[in-house]
């Protein structure tokens, strides 16, 4: 069991910190390819269904799906940029504050001269809050677009990396920026994440009022899921399970015991079922497509659960 | 002059790590005097930048030359603009005394985006020359 870290209570406090008040879900996983999209795309459409007015973003700015798996196309491209630092020689004292600053190890200071960018940026700016001469200026560079299409009876927010880049976050954090300037026209975002508990995850997840963590059944899922919801205590969002592929290997009772261990439960389990593969092919969602399903019944429930829990 | 050797272990007779960045410890040498002083890498275990990383280490330290397997391209680029030479090619089998003997003859050139010139050709001239230190090297254990 991997050690929970402690967060101050400041630092919890702000990251649940909204300024506004439209609820968010989140949708995420510790392991890859067990449902998130899904999940998210259907439970959208179920929240769209019962009459709410709700945002989808796909977070999953490496990989993004959800336009695919409903069938829209991405439009009205915003450009992403973030802040890279240069350095004003003549301000600069050489007194290597950035050097230790730096998480990614991405500047160089050489004996008697002025910090070099040498290594990946991810954009942080950790180096101009340190350093006491203000010697740093921002220099812009594109790493990504957001998109907002309105389709379906929702409005899809969605992020991509421009290939070759790899500030994920970056793309992550005005993806929902974007959405968040809208609040007032939604009842509910609904934020699907990438896979893990990386960065990309947490800023994703920011802000959450309660997060599904979708797994399935495998060893492998229940050690990822473990992982998923430490970060979620860590942050002290509240969360429920949702088991995917009920009848694939594994078994149900270690599920629940990592679930009991985090103090929640799993809301909802979906069946194995052809009939996900068939609404992909057709890009259209499992509820819209068939919705009498057994899974699209799942959801559906999920829907008025969430709906109910958020008191949307 | 301080060479640095990227080792396995914390003495001499480690065996050399091919790695640059990621190498747990860095053996500071004096190529005269054959004193050493070895450096645990807190770059070996970072994320991301550990070449960028481990030059800083080696510039603070004052160090003119590394020896290694092979250095990435942003740590050649700080060691460039630090003005360390850098010695590419070191054999994962030989320890820390069999890459330095080596060295001394010469056997090792500066690597030609750090230093196109200078050390090519005098390492050269040192490992014709002295023929015995080749032979002690094998010798060793």
């Amino acid at each position: 069991m991997p050690a929970v870290k402690k967060l101050a209570p400041e630092i919890i406090a702000a990251f649940q910190k909204k300024s506004f008040t439209t609820p968010i879900l989140g949708v995420t996983s510790g392991k890859g390819g067990v449902g998130k999209t899904t999940v998210a795309v259907n439970l959208a459409c179920g929240l769209a269904d019962l009459g709410f007015r709700v945002a989808l973003i796909d977070a999953d700015v490496d990989a993004p799906n959800a336009a695919l798996l409903l069938g829209i196309s991405q439009e009205n491209p915003e450009p992403v940029s973030i802040g890279m630092p240069e350095v004003n020689t003549e301000r600069c004292t050489g007194c290597g504050l950035c050097i230790e600053a730096c998480r990614l190890n991405a500047l160089f200071l050489p004996k008697g001269g002025t910090p070099l960018l040498l290594g990946q940026c991810n954009g942080c700016e950790a180096c101009f809050l340190v350093c006491p001469e203000d010697a740093f200026t921002r220099k812009a560079r594109m790493v990504g677009n957001t998109y907002c299409s309105t389709s379906c009876g929702l409005t899809l927010f969605t992020g991509e990396l421009t290939p070759t880049a790899e500030e994920s976050a970056g793309v992550v954090k005005a993806l929902k920026a974007r959405a968040f300037r809208q609040a007032e026209d939604f009842d509910l975002f609904l934020v699907d994440t990438s896979p893990g508990t990386h960065c990309n995850v947490i800023f994703a997840l920011e802000g959450a009022d309660l997060v599904l963590a979708i797994t399935e059944l495998s060893p492998l899922g229940a050690h990822d899921l473990e992982l998923i919801l430490s970060l979620l205590d860590i942050f002290a969002i509240p969360s429920r399970v949702v088991v995917n592929r009920a009848e694939s290997p594994g078994t149900a009772e270690q599920i629940h015991a990592v679930a009991a261990h985090h103090h929640t439960r799993v809301q909802a389990t979906l069946p194995l079922d052809d009939s996900l593969v068939k609404s992909y092919v057709e890009a259209t969602p499992l509820i819209r497509m068939f919705p009498q399903n057994p899974c699209a019944l799942v959801f559906s429930e999920l829907a008025r659960f969430v709906a109910k829990e958020l008191a949307i | 002059m301080k060479l640095c050797i990227t080792a396995t272990g914390k003495n001499l007779s480690a065996r050399v790590d091919p790695r640059f960045g990621r190498a747990p410890y860095f053996l500071l040498v004096d190529t005269e005097t054959l004193s050493c002083e070895a450096v645990a890498n807190p770059a070996s275990a970072t994320g991301q930048g550990a070449g960028i990383k481990a030059a800083q280490i080696l510039t603070d330290r004052g160090v003119a030359a590394v020896l290694t397997g092979t250095v990435g391209p942003n740590a050649v680029e700080a060691l460039q603009a630090a003005g360390i030479k850098t010695y590419e090619g070191v054999d994962p089998d030989d320890t820390a005394q069999d890459a330095i003997n080596k060295f001394k003859q010469g056997k090792f050139s500066a690597s030609s985006a750090v230093s196109p010139r200078g050390g090519c050709g005098q390492g050269l001239g040192f490992g014709r020359k002295d023929g015995r230190g080749g032979g002690w090297g094998r010798c060793r254990p």
